[in-house]
């Protein structure tokens, strides 16, 4: 029997909002315990919540880079159970009249060609309070409860664990490019379950469907879903009955193991939030919205095209946000497209990659690395101390101006070989002696740079300038 | 003098002339709360109310409410002064914020002396189901008969003359049908005008703040105190609040006030229905046009069903957030199910549970559409064909209560019944239609006051408080409390 897998998937994206998507409550991750919650987070009888509009403005950014129909009206509704970790027995969310519906990503394929992946529903909604079990106590954390979330539910699309990783891939590209979210899988910003079901290929009826939680990785996903895919066709190859339960990913085994068998479905009785009156979307508000949105990878990567970056080049640059941002940032220094690129993509990269940090925790600001980077432009350093320069700044970002200074000693300071240089520079430019003898100091500046370039940038600055002073009040 | 059964503006009028001072009147009104015979108090504010008073700002001294003690039913939030709603499974809760009522009175100078009694949650229209038993009507000296809820304690502590004002909520008729009761004038605004930000839901889409006053005025003077957008409740207006006060002194000449026929049908008391028709014709003669409305009497007969369905469910939601785990007493169990179980099942009375089951199952997915969603459905034609009305009409008058406070021992529980009870009910209909109404006293019978009811349109106030001050003249019946010889 040939079979054919039916994945969908349901992405949990928290948001980096400001604020709680119904209350004032702070959004801070990291911080102790209980100290990010109003009466609110906390279900206090007679708190009622209030719409985060930035939550809105973020969740239509999304829709529309998933090409998505999006409401102009907004709902919200309860979804209600009790739960430990759900402070008002209810969950507020948008079952009945999702903010965005039936829109689509296209994603890669290994063989180079694209596949459209439709997508059935994004809706916002709260996140529960944070536990922590221990052998004789829980312990519950409020700064969690109330964080805005984005759900979007893929339609059963995806036929391999490889599609399914590149789909949660351009989703975590979209909504960190988007700023709506870090997208740290890891760290619970965006939680992926899967939905997978086999089924002889050519039949159109679904199989049994079993869900994986817990996938805390992009490799994790694709692992988890092609070992399903397998446990799934041997199981119906032999004759017995995949059975509909939930399951999570064992790292260790790479195996997918049984949580829980799911029997009926819990009723959640849902019914439209009455705390929340329906707030229409003006044509205006939602073209704002998507106007004053940050660039996706995809525009930044036709930018970076017209800047003369080869697509391989491109690719690196925005395959993670924050060092397209960096790259941003350098740009406007003016110096050479490519050779700013070719310094991010090689020797910052080397240095994040070998310390395992991000671009965040990089050491060099954006200002000294793009002094650097002009100093090369000009002739004033050499690639080979350029390096050098750059070294040092790792330690203590340190302006590679003065690096180049201090560095003077390791430079050519033979003053026979440097005066050499200086009477050649002098020789092609009388102009610039009479400027000089008429008060301009730039004319000092322009003939240093000369010999720095007449000599690669192996002379000694501080020593250039100094004899050239001299050897000019000589002239 | 016994300045506390005087209406706000004479009260405000003696302490600006220096008859009497604020701190007197809260002396005054502890002291009377302490006295209460008629089990009115949840809490009574002994220390906070003489703190406020100490610091109170003499700069203030013009504005209406200054000095002026108030009490509070005790489902509104208050900042370090215990709020039950009535209900075990609130003992000993302290909130850690104050409902926006609260500050808004506060802010005005008014002083809060008590948190009143209230059946449990707000649920039940007797004011017999509270944690701390059955609150007595002051009319009655012989503590038999109801004052009625579910703003049950508000109801008796005004109108036994200890606060001239006192802030209640109405879900379906919680203040207006206790004020018909006890003698006072109920009202409940628009849905949205006044922010429930901090009142504790029983049923969102139908809840209210509401209040009892003395007069309509006083009416008047609270509504422009606490109306106006809240961001803190979304749901609040942002529309322009109005000087409430500014048509008390029009007449009701070309007025078109509409009665309902299906309700006063219903009206089994002849004296009740024979005052009401007194004061119809004294209005018709002050050149109003009254006329009889029919309207399809199905309509009328759903009310209650309606009302049942869609307050338990919402309800049932609104009140998951009381599991013991963040605040209110704890119940002990070996896990997290055991201590919800545990705290709901002693913290809640039987009369909730069943509440909670009404609801639970009418938005269960195989009931929701035969239930729930057909609730909503008739609630729509009911609004509908209510609001036509009042597209040809100003008002709608019809008796508040079909009799005068019941007897106790008439109260049989909270069991569903198989009636209509349109006439015990039809106040509803200004919940389900989110309209300002308001009931003022229309007549005595056997020394018990009952009430007529005047419902308006949606951010029609000040119209409505137009006429009700005429009907208020007509009857003559304002500034009434109970006589004090329990």
């Amino acid at each position: 029997m040939e079979f054919e897998p039916v994945i969908g998937l349901e992405i949990h994206v928290e948001m980096k909002t400001k604020s709680k998507m119904f209350s004032s409550g702070r959004v801070a991750f990291g911080d102790d315990p209980n100290t990010n919650v109003v009466a609110v987070d906390m279900a206090f009888p007679g708190t009622m919540p209030v719409v985060n509009k930035q939550a809105v403005i973020n969740a239509i950014r999304v829709c529309h880079a998933m090409n998505m129909t999006i409401d102009d009206e907004l709902w919200f509704d309860r979804k209600n159970y009790f739960y430990s970790d759900l402070p008002k027995g209810y969950q507020i969310t948008q079952q009945f009249r999702p903010i965005g519906s039936n829109g689509y990503i296209d994603i890669d394929l290994e063989d180079g060609s694209k596949k459209r992946i439709n997508i059935e529903r994004l809706h916002m909604e709260e996140d529960t309070c944070k536990q922590l079990h221990s052998w004789d106590v829980s312990l519950l954390d409020y700064n969690r409860a109330g964080i805005p979330l984005i759900e979007i539910v893929s339609k059963p699309e995806l036929r391999s664990g490889y599609e399914a990783m590149k789909y949660v891939e351009k989703i975590r590209s979209i909504v960190t490019f988007l700023d709506v979210s870090d997208g740290k899988m890891e760290e619970g910003s965006l939680r992926c379950d899967v939905n997978i079901s086999i089924r002889e290929k050519g039949n159109t009826a679904f199989g049994t469907k079993v869900e994986i939680k817990n996938l805390n990785s992009l490799a994790n996903i694709q692992k988890a879903i092609d070992f399903e895919i397998s446990r799934q066709s041997l199981l119906v190859e032999f004759g017995d009955k995949v059975q509909q339960e939930t399951r999570r990913f064992d790292e260790a085994s790479k195996e997918t193991v049984l949580m829980r068998l799911k029997t009926d479905s819990v009723d959640y009785k849902y019914f439209v939030d009455p705390n929340i009156a329906p707030i229409k979307l003006s044509e205006q508000f939602i073209n704002d919205a998507i106007n004053s949105s940050p660039e996706l990878a995809e525009v930044k990567l036709a930018r970076y095209k017209k800047l003369g970056l080869n697509e391989y080049d491109c690719s690196l640059l925005i395959a993670d946000k924050d060092i397209s941002v960096y790259f941003d940032e350098l740009l406007k220094t003016n110096a050479n497209p490519k050779l700013l690129a070719n310094w991010v993509i090689s020797d910052v990269q080397a240095v994040l990659n070998k310390n395992g940090i991000s671009i965040k925790e990089f050491p060099i600001s954006v200002d000294n690395l793009g002094k650097l980077i002009l100093m090369i432009e000009a002739g004033k350093v050499s690639n080979k101390q350029a390096r050098e320069i750059f070294e040092k700044m790792l330690e203590n970002n340190a302006n590679p101006e003065d690096l180049a200074q201090k560095l003077g000693t390791s430079l050519n300071s033979d003053e026979a070989s440097i005066m050499n240089m200086i009477n050649e520079v002098l020789s092609q430019n009388p102009q610039s002696i009479i400027d000089y003898k008429n008060g301009k100091d730039r004319a000092l500046g322009f003939l240093v740079g000369q010999v720095m370039k007449l000599s690669h940038g192996q002379a000694n600055p501080a020593m250039t300038s100094k004899l050239l002073t001299e050897e000019l009040k000589r002239r | 003098m016994d300045y506390l059964k005087l209406s706000i503006s004479e009260i405000h009028k003696a302490i600006l002339a220096g008859e009497v001072s604020p701190k007197e009147l809260i002396l005054s009104a502890l002291k009377k709360a302490h006295e209460d015979k008629n089990n009115a108090f949840e809490y009574i504010c002994d220390k906070e109310a003489l703190e406020q008073v100490e610091n109170l700002n003499e700069n203030q001294k013009n504005n209406l409410l200054y000095g002026i003690p108030f009490v509070l039913k005790d489902n509104f939030s208050t900042k370090d002064i215990p709020t039950t709603g009535s209900s075990n499974i609130l003992n000993g809760y302290v909130p850690i914020y104050s409902s926006e009522v609260y500050l808004r009175l506060v802010e005005q100078g008014a002083i809060l002396i008590g948190k009143t009694t209230m059946d449990e949650l707000a649920m039940g229209g007797t004011g017999t189901t509270g944690h701390k038993g059955v609150t007595y009507n002051p009319w009655d000296k012989t503590n038999s008969r109801l004052v009625g809820g579910s703003s049950c304690g508000s109801a008796a502590a005004s109108s036994a003359g200890i606060v001239p004002f006192a802030i209640g909520s109405d879900t379906g008729d919680s203040v207006r049908k206790p004020a018909s009761y006890v003698g006072l004038v109920g009202f409940k605004p628009t849905w949205g005008r006044i922010s429930r930000y901090g009142m504790f839901p029983f049923a969102t889409s139908l809840d209210h703040v509401a209040f009892f006053t003395r007069n309509v005025e006083d009416s008047a003077t609270i509504l422009k105190v606490l109306a106006g957008r809240d961001d803190k409740d979304s749901t609040s207006s942002f529309k322009p609040v109005d000087d409430y006060c500014s048509q008390l002194n029009a007449n009701l000449k070309g007025k078109k006030i509409a009665l309902i026929k299906g309700i006063n049908d219903c009206i089994n008391d002849t004296l009740i229905l024979d005052t009401f028709n007194k004061v119809v014709e004294l209005a018709k003669q002050e050149g109003a046009t009254i006329d009889l409305v029919e309207i399809d009497n199905k309509l009328l007969k759903a009310i209650y069903p309606t009302y049942i369905v869609i307050s338990c469910a919402e309800a049932t939601s609104n009140n998951a957030n009381l599991d013991g785990i963040k605040f209110g007493p704890r119940a002990e169990g070996e896990s997290y199910e055991q201590i919800v179980f545990n705290n709901r099942t002693n913290g809640f009375s039987e009369l909730i549970k069943r509440r909670f089951v009404i609801g639970s199952y009418s938005l269960l997915k195989e009931n929701q559409n035969d239930l729930f969603l057909r609730a909503q459905r008739c609630r729509h034609l009911i609004v509908n064909t209510i609001n036509n009305v009042l597209d040809e009409y100003d008002a709608i008058l019809t008796p508040a209560t079909p009799s005068v406070a019941p007897l106790i021992s008439s109260v049989s529980s909270d069991k569903l019944s198989n009636e209509y009870l349109i006439a015990d009910n039809h106040l509803a209909i200004a919940n389900f239609g989110g309209l300002p109404s308001i009931t003022i006293p229309c007549g005595f019978e056997n020394g018990l006051p009952f009430g007529l009811n005047l419902t308006g349109k949606a951010f029609e106030e000040t119209k409505l408080y137009s006429i009700a001050k005429r009907f208020e003249d007509i009857t003559g019946l304002a500034n009434i409390v109970a006589k004090e010889d329990k």
